[in-house]
């Protein structure tokens, strides 16, 4: 029973996860008191066709938890072609750029159920923690699996949460404190009991965020600290799974204050005074079935119902208008997906999905605004010999409801195709694929006062990548594979390259109007990217030792194709995307002993075009994390240290927006 | 032998080409919140440095400087809106001081003895304390120790400011009534520059006075781009005489004067554009108003829809026109094309009948100019006066700055025009 749902339900994840579980398979019993590890060792018999056809990387398990990460962004950062854009702090907004498509391209998905903000169309990746997650996945285009809903083909990058099913009963505390001013504490409890499991983990956090900054050049030397720069927030989320069905239910609640970019100013006298209040709430679940043997049926559904307040009405605020604003978003979703396998080498499915928003906001000559999206996926996929192909047609609908200014924006009706083509010769495979997506104008672009534009067109994109990827462990080179790695260790190593082409027409942006003083979304501006991603993993374990190498390269050249007669713009580069990007990830482990270094390197990159002066410098940055769990008989006792930016390099993701230099994180973790 | 014939060659060359004619400060707003500002220097037809702040001082000059003035043959003044500044520097580009008592600044003006700011802020630091504001203010500033000596309330967020027979008037806007809770300002507040006391108010019935205004002795072209909704853009030719004495001092025209400027013979040049967010689309126009005539025939001539040379086109054809500006001591044109919102902006050169000379690249969002004299053009005028000045018998150039001095002791330009009690004068010779 066990073994059967977790290769129904967690088939492509688990999938990925094929070479960390090399080391929990080697792990003597005594010595496994996670449960993730235990996940894994059924999973290495789990076959997943169309495992290689998608571009994709993944970190997992304990990859995962060796990384020095408070958020899901902090692990993204590590996967080759994301560009991270962090506002500084643990406040501030973070959100993730993949191959240059632009934040609004990138789905994020937990357990397969897209997280939406209708508003802005962007996910602040700070809001998630990786405590509960199993996985993190990224995958360009997106993922292919038998059964998918329509909204999963529905973007250009998509990144999967997957979270972890607990094996057996747990608790466990722990207690952070970290640099300027920061206090963490975190409960988690898990159990599994006669087939269900389930999970509660509850975080809160405070943090002053009044890091130091110093600006230093030949004509500015603008030391001081962070102000306003403050968060505090309560998380609490659970799970619940049995055989097919899973659910989540999260609940997220933050008041943070606004910093804005460090300026020339005489004093300290006036500073952003901004605050921003969150909370956001959603409950879902999902229940996959098969029947007959070839058919398999799933349903999705969730709610979600987010609350934001912006407020600037403080005496201190001397320099933007005076607000307090509200929004209120909900959002009800639901989901069906059949697919049928005709033969073991085909599938055919369909999928349907529909969700319907609503924003109320008390801006001024704001009206509601309601959206129901609606959309409807044909795909196939074979996997014939050593041929993989999968091809896909989504056909998606919107319509606006609202009293807003101007009126609801024309309902949009389209249909885009997505073809891939994989061949695998031993380990080997080569890949290609093509996919067209488009990203809808979210309601802020469309009818936001004083900004929106009711007649935006959507944001098309189009993507070519060909790939080669390679996978290799000596394991499966023995028939007894457990009695011979004990003996020699155990290797294994994965490789991928992919080179891509993107390009996008239409931009979304918000630009002055000509000849007015006004500022209106528009529809402006074609960009060429071309890149190279590669990741090389490599694990190697013998006896208690195990030893992680993930590395991640980007080459990436995104230019501007807008005006072939603009000699200042055309065929230059787009202003945030380096050239060249890497990252570093080594692991050492010894027993219940840890050694983490990751480090990144972000090339040089322009953020105006105005003068060849501003340009973000490059940056190296280190992180370290040393940790250690003792146990005793069935408790654990955990402490952790957490090194960043070792060097102290400030850098930047935004002009004037520094970030925290070297801080610390000390946790200690208690676990029954 | 031959050699001391060059040195003496290029010796007069040099004494010729030194006496620069056209010398132009302009300011690139840079992006909010990116402490970008630049000052472009721009002499005979050559971008000298597009960081001359920086250059001179070895310093940034901050965050959106948004308006530019000459006080006096040896001070200007910059506001630099995000950076809460005033900042003051030499015709040379060397800083004096700044003060940041003013925060929120927005547009200057000066009578060569106070400088005069308008803010959308709520507070500012005085010689007497601090005081506060439900509404806008205008802060005037002492230039001998650049300290504010005196405040008044107007409406809510304060734009343009001009000065004239001692009086100050100001545009209110009501900028934020987008977001606050108040509605757009549809008022010019006249203010006693002396008392800083508010004389009087007109009611213009037009909504959010915003853009640049410029002054043509008596006159003033005040901008309105309406409320982005169902109340269109328009523009008002005020007379600033009139109104001391009559609420009957304006006429409106049904087109926007977005970006204006005031020619050597009085009139005004303005383009603009007119916006819906309803209907989402714009219409560009391009005018020489003569604002003497539109105040005669209250509207029905004196409005004209060309401007000299290519000007109109080559507005027309810009991506984004960000300023325009007529040197007052020589009449050439300038113009700013402020581009797509990442890249450069481009300076345009035209002659005083609108032939374009050249297009220079400048930096992000150049939009605010000021012409220094052409070199020499002080010569003979008195220094500041000592505090015994009085309005009276004043002489004003068409910028509504105050020539020093009485008139008497002014050195009259062959050319130009002047004004003295409100009336308008053309030196002959």
């Amino acid at each position: 029973m066990k073994k059967y749902y977790l290769q129904a339900i967690l088939a492509t994840v688990l999938a990925f996860v094929g070479t960390a579980s090399a080391n929990a398979q080697n792990l003597n019993d005594e010595d496994r008191p996670d449960s993730i590890q235990e996940l894994h060792e059924v999973t290495v018999t789990s076959k997943q066709p169309l495992r290689t056809i998608a571009t994709s990387q993944t970190l997992s398990g304990a990859d995962l938890q060796a990384l020095s990460t408070t958020s899901v962004a902090d692990a993204l950062k590590y996967f080759s072609g994301v560009q991270i854009k962090d506002y500084g702090g643990l406040g501030g907004l973070k959100t993730i750029n993949v191959r240059s498509l632009g934040a609004q391209h990138v789905g994020v998905y937990i357990d397969g159920i897209r997280i939406t903000n209708a508003q802005n169309g962007t996910v602040d990746l700070g809001k998630f923690s990786l405590s509960s997650m199993e996985s993190v996945s990224l995958y360009n285009a997106n993922k292919l699996d038998y059964c998918q809903s329509a909204s999963e083909y529905a973007s250009g990058a998509t990144v999967y949460l997957q979270t972890r099913r607990p094996t057996s009963d747990s608790l466990s505390v722990q207690l952070r404190n970290g640099s300027f001013h920061t206090w963490m504490a975190k409960l988690n409890g898990q159990f599994n009991w006669r087939g269900w499991q389930g999970f509660i983990d509850g975080e809160y956090c405070t943090s002053r965020g009044d890091y130091p900054f110093r600006y230093h050049s030949e004509y500015e030397d603008t030391v001081g600290r962070r102000t306003n720069s403050d968060i505090r927030y309560g998380r609490i989320e659970g799970a619940l799974f049995r055989g097919g069905f899973s659910s989540h239910i999260y609940y997220y609640d933050s008041e943070r204050g606004c910093p804005g970019g460090i300026v020339r100013r005489l004093s300290d006298k006036y500073t952003n005074v901004g605050r921003e209040w969150d909370r956001d709430f959603f409950v879902q679940a999902s229940y996959q079935e098969r029947f007959f043997r070839r058919l398999l049926f799933k349903a999705n559904t969730k709610y979600t119902n987010e609350y934001l307040r912006y407020c600037t009405k403080y005496p201190e605020n001397q320099n933007t208008a005076r607000v307090d604003n509200h929004y209120r978003q909900q959002d009800v979703y639901g989901a069906l997906c059949a697919a049928y396998q005709p033969w073991s080498w085909l599938s055919l499915s369909s999928s349907y999905d529909a969700r319907y928003s609503i924003l109320r906001a008390d801006l001024k000559r704001f009206d509601d605004v309601k959206r129901v999206d609606q959309k409807l996926v044909f795909a196939a996929q074979m996997n014939w010999h050593d041929i993989q192909a999968a091809v896909s047609a989504l056909h998606q609908r919107y319509s606006d409801w609202t009293f807003a200014h101007a009126g609801a924006a024309d309902p949009l009706d389209r249909w885009t195709p997505a073809f891939s083509l994989a061949y695998t010769l031993h380990d080997v495979t080569l890949r290609g694929w093509y996919k067209e997506i488009f990203r809808v104008p979210t309601l802020n672009d469309l009818y936001y006062t004083q900004v929106g534009n009711r007649n935006l067109k959507p944001e098309n994109t189009k993507q070519w990548n060909v790939g080669v990827e390679y996978h290799w462990d000596n394991r499966q080179r023995t028939t007894d594979n457990r009695q011979r790695s004990m003996v020699n260790g155990q290797w294994s190593m994965d490789f991928q390259v992919d080179a891509y082409i993107n390009k996008i027409e239409n931009r979304i942006v918000c630009l002055p109007l000509k000849g007015t003083y006004t500022w209106s979304m528009m529809n402006y501006g074609y960009t060429y990217c071309r890149g190279l991603n590669a990741t090389i993993k490599g694990h190697y374990t013998r006896g208690p030792w195990n030893f992680s190498l993930l590395n991640s390269i980007t080459w990436q050249r995104d230019v501007d194709r807008t005006d072939p007669e603009d000699e200042d713009m055309y065929d230059k580069p787009i202003c945030y995307s380096p050239t060249f990007s890497t990252g570093v990830t080594a692991i050492m482990g010894w027993r219940s002993l840890q050694f983490t270094t990751s480090y990144l390197y972000v090339g040089e990159r322009m953020w105006s075009k105005a003068d060849p002066e501003d340009i973000l410098e490059p940056y190296h940055n280190i992180d370290m994390k040393l940790s250690y769990t003792h146990h005793i008989k069935k408790t654990s006792l955990g402490l952790c240290l957490e090194v960043c930016d070792v060097l102290d390099i400030q850098y930047e993701h935004l002009p004037r927006y520094p970030m925290p230099g070297r801080n610390y994180k000390l946790t200690l973790s208690f676990g029954i | 032998m031959s050699k001391k014939h060059l040195l003496t060659v290029v010796c007069c060359l040099l004494s010729v080409v030194t006496l620069a004619q056209e010398r132009i400060i302009l300011l690139n707003e840079g992006m909010w919140q990116a402490d970008n500002g630049r000052i472009t220097y721009f002499e005979d037809g050559t971008v000298v440095s597009n960081q001359w702040f920086r250059d001179k001082n070895g310093l940034k000059l901050g965050d959106t400087p948004n308006d530019i003035i000459q006080i006096n043959e040896n001070l200007i003044a910059i506001a630099i809106n995000w950076s809460n500044v005033v900042q003051f520097i030499t015709p040379d580009g060397k800083a004096v001081a700044a003060t940041e008592d003013i925060p929120n600044n927005r547009k200057l003006c000066s009578d060569g003895k106070f400088v005069y700011v308008t803010s959308y802020g709520h507070e500012c630091e005085t010689i007497d304390g601090t005081v506060y504001f439900d509404k806008g203010f205008v802060a005037k500033i002492d230039i001998s120790n650049f300290k504010v000596t005196a405040t008044c309330e107007v409406g809510y967020e304060p734009e343009g400011i001009a000065l004239y027979n001692g009086y100050l008037f100001v545009a209110n806007t009501g900028g934020y009534a987008g977001q606050e809770d108040h509605e757009y300002e549809t008022t010019v507040s006249i203010i006693n520059a002396n008392s800083m006391e508010v004389e009087k108010t007109i009611e213009t019935g037009v909504p959010n006075l915003y853009g640049e205004m410029s002054q043509s002795g008596r006159y003033l072209c005040i901008n309105s781009p309406g409320d982005y909704y169902e109340t269109p853009a328009c523009g008002l030719v005020f007379d600033c005489e009139k109104a001391l004495t009559s609420n009957d001092c304006f006429v409106k025209f049904d087109y926007p004067a977005t970006y204006n400027t005031t020619t050597l013979d009085g009139k005004f040049l303005a383009v603009g554009s007119n916006f819906s967010y309803i209907t989402g689309e714009y219409e560009f126009s391009r005018l020489t108003i003569e604002p003497w005539t539109v105040m005669k025939t209250r509207g029905q001539s004196g409005l004209e829809q060309t401007m000299p040379g290519t000007l109109g086109s080559d507005f027309a054809n810009m991506e984004q026109p960000y300023g325009i500006y007529v040197n007052p001591y020589t009449g050439y044109i300038y113009g700013t094309d402020a581009g797509s919102f990442e890249g450069a902006g481009y300076l345009y050169q035209w002659s005083p009948e609108g032939q374009l000379l050249g297009k220079h690249r400048v930096y992000i969002n150049p939009g605010h100019f000021l012409a220094l004299p052409t070199e020499g053009y002080f010569d003979g005028i008195g220094g500041i006066d000592n505090g015994q000045w009085t309005m009276d018998n004043c002489v004003f150039d068409l910028q509504g700055r105050k020539i020093n001095g009485p008139a008497s002791n002014v050195q009259w330009k062959k050319g130009t025009i002047y004004i003295k009690e409100g009336k308008k004068y053309y030196i002959t010779k």
